[in-house]
């Protein structure tokens, strides 16, 4: 019994690690092309053994405009998330805590809007932006991110609020707490896994939005993603060098993210249902 | 004799549902007042009024003699130990306990001597290092105590802060928290839907049906006379027997014999409802008792005392008994008795007519 269980085992692992090899095969021959030559890159059979350069990354970053690219892409992802999860926190306590009685129905709509397709909306709020004069600029694009991130960060946090007794709310209170208090030294500790999810979750949607960057931005807020669609051609073709040291420093940031907050991650997609542990 | 806390005419509503309606109530200052219902009588919205965590949708609450409806929560100065401990998972024991003295803004310095006290008292000053979650039922309940009582006040208000404990931890609590009643001579209000609980705690007790007061007074009084049927139901261990009965001329017919009864009702025949405690039955009747025949269906033994269950013809009833009676107690026919004056009568709006008389 045990010899075939062990015998099953490895054939399960052997299928798993095929599986994830396949998937990250593009992705490791993008990050090993970042650090190979021009002619390296396109060598068939792709070379696993070459002498690495960073010539590629010395390139990248001594572009005029790319530093500029990853700036963006920090400063107005961060600064985003950062009024998202304020306001989602807030509204959050107060669906939970207050009760409105459309609570269910706004919720609902919260969760709706997330289901609507981005193509769906870059017409209207490209007019709208384009009539306030807010086109390419910082503070047009870091609040429409930021009203993009809420409704999820609502329904993630508002599911760890309820999971956070009324109780400790009405002690502090009672002994001379104020809601402020409340809000941001009761609770707030309470849902740090929530709210980490919630940021992370979001972060990364707006580290990877190419549509509303595209059309929304111009020259002085291009991000990351639409960066590489403009810059992708040079010297009369893709220049793959550049593609790849792009597309490894692109992905750094949200890999080291993921990988230190993994296990609020898996909180927070399930909505704070799974508690404890972390 | 000085009010602690007054409700005047008060009444809330909860999304068209009445919880309380014209609910007026006064607890005495410096007494152990419980605030005994069944789950859903009515209690809890009456602390959250007390507390100031609701206001009253008509009606006025009083605090220590003056108009407190409008009062924020935190201006009232009440110690608070509220239901399910609700220790911040995120502070040591020591900084939970400490807790309301911090929002009052003393500095840590000053704190720490009145939580080791205070945590002293409550036999817990080894665990101020830990989190709540390294503490177990009886400890974590140790702890929210400790902190409704950590603030210097006169009105500690403890919702219902043994659920949920087994009978041991209570029972160990019970003493503690009457001798600090006494110690910080203040007033304590405490709620529960445990009659054993009421029973032990209450120097007063108030008595709460649907939303409003069935009656109030001192424990003894209210136990041994009760003015209303539900409080004879509810206070009591094991539940009191009640069965009915018709009343004519000062005779009370009964399915447990003819008796006479003193009430003020004259004349024709009303029903009525009889209630006995199970204190009351005895199995060694003598002459001046109501004596019966009765099948004992099951024993139940509580360690000090037992309890049995009878079938008088039809009739279930219930009656304790001490250990050394004990002997009496073999399954099948016995003869019960009962002194006349313990059965207490009842009309059908469930107030007390009167009693029987030997």
């Amino acid at each position: 019994m045990m010899r075939v269980r062990g015998w099953r085992k490895t054939v399960y692992h052997t299928a798993l690690w095929l599986v994830a090899l396949i998937f990250f095969a593009p992705i490791a021959w993008i990050i090993l092309g970042a650090f190979k030559t021009r002619s390296g890159i396109l060598a068939t059979p792709p070379l696993l053994i070459f002498t690495p350069t960073l010539d590629n990354f010395i390139d990248l970053f001594s572009r005029r405009n790319i530093p500029g690219y990853f700036l963006n892409s920090f400063v107005m992802s961060l600064s985003a998330m950062v009024i998202a999860i304020v306001v989602s926190f807030m509204a959050a306590y107060a669906f939970s805590r207050f009760k409105p009685r459309i609570t269910n129905f706004l919720m609902f709509m919260l969760l709706s809007i997330r289901m609507v397709p981005a193509v769906a909306v870059v017409v209207p709020v490209y007019l709208m932006y384009a009539a306030i004069g807010w086109k390419n600029s910082y503070i047009g694009l870091i609040l429409f991110y930021a009203m993009f991130s809420i409704p999820f960060s609502v329904w993630i946090l508002k599911g760890f609020l309820d999971g956070v007794s009324q109780r400790y709310d009405e002690t502090a209170l009672v002994n001379g707490g104020t809601r402020w208090h409340v809000l941001f030294r009761v609770v707030l500790p309470q849902v740090a896994p929530g709210l980490v999810a919630a940021f992370i979750f979001n972060l990364i949607f707006v580290w990877n939005e190419f549509l509303f960057n595209l059309i929304l931005g111009g020259r002085d807020t291009t991000m990351i993603p639409v960066a590489f669609s403009t810059d992708l051609y040079s010297d009369g073709g893709l220049n793959w060098t550049f593609i790849a040291a792009m597309a490894t420093a692109y992905m750094i940031p949200p890999i080291i993210l993921v990988y230190v907050f993994q296990k609020y991650l898996l909180v927070g997609m399930t909505f704070g249902t799974v508690r404890g542990e972390v | 004799m000085a009010l602690a806390v007054e409700f005047q005419n008060v009444s809330k509503t909860y999304s068209g549902t009445k919880v309380l309606d014209q609910l007026s109530m006064q607890i005495e200052a410096n007494t152990f007042t419980v605030l005994f219902g069944a789950p859903g009588s009515g209690k809890s919205v009456i602390l959250r009024l007390l507390t100031g965590l609701e206001k009253p949708d008509r009606g006025r609450v009083m605090l220590r003699g003056e108009d407190a409806t409008h009062i924020p929560p935190g201006d009232r100065n009440l110690g608070y130990v509220p239901q399910s401990f609700a220790l911040y998972p995120h502070y040591k024991v020591a900084d939970n306990i400490g807790y309301p003295l911090q929002l009052m803004g003393m500095p840590a310095a000053q704190r720490k001597p009145i939580v080791e006290s205070a945590a002293e008292s409550l036999k817990i000053a080894h665990l101020l290092d830990k989190k709540p979650d390294q503490l177990s039922g009886g400890e974590k309940q140790r702890v929210a105590i400790a902190r409704g009582i950590v603030k210097h006040t006169d009105i500690f208000v403890l919702d219902d802060p043994l659920t949920g404990l087994d009978f041991k931890l209570r029972e160990q609590l019970f003493d503690d928290l009457r001798a600090m009643r006494e110690s910080l001579n203040a007033t304590f209000i405490y709620t529960t839907s445990d009659a054993l609980e009421a029973l032990i705690l209450a120097e007063q007790v108030i008595v709460f049906d649907s939303g409003w007061t069935i009656e109030a007074g001192k424990l003894e009084t209210v136990y041994a006379r009760p003015n209303h049927v539900r409080t004879m139901a509810l206070l009591g261990f094991p539940e009191a027997n009640l069965f009915d009965g018709t009343l004519e001329n000062g005779v009370c017919h009964s399915p447990i014999g003819q008796f006479r009864a003193h009430t003020h009702l004259n004349g024709g025949a009303a029903s009525v409802k009889i209630a006995a405690r199970p204190q009351h039955l005895q199995f060694t009747p003598t002459d001046e008792m109501i004596v019966f025949d009765a099948e004992i269906t099951l024993v139940e033994d509580l360690g000090g005392e037992f309890v049995a269950y009878l079938d008088a013809r039809g009739l279930s009833l219930t009656a304790l008994v001490r250990h050394a009676d004990a002997s009496e107690l073999t399954e099948g026919r016995v003869r019960v008795g009962i002194q006349p004056e313990k059965l207490l009568l009842y009309d059908q709006d469930g107030y007390l007519i009167g009693q029987g008389a030997s």
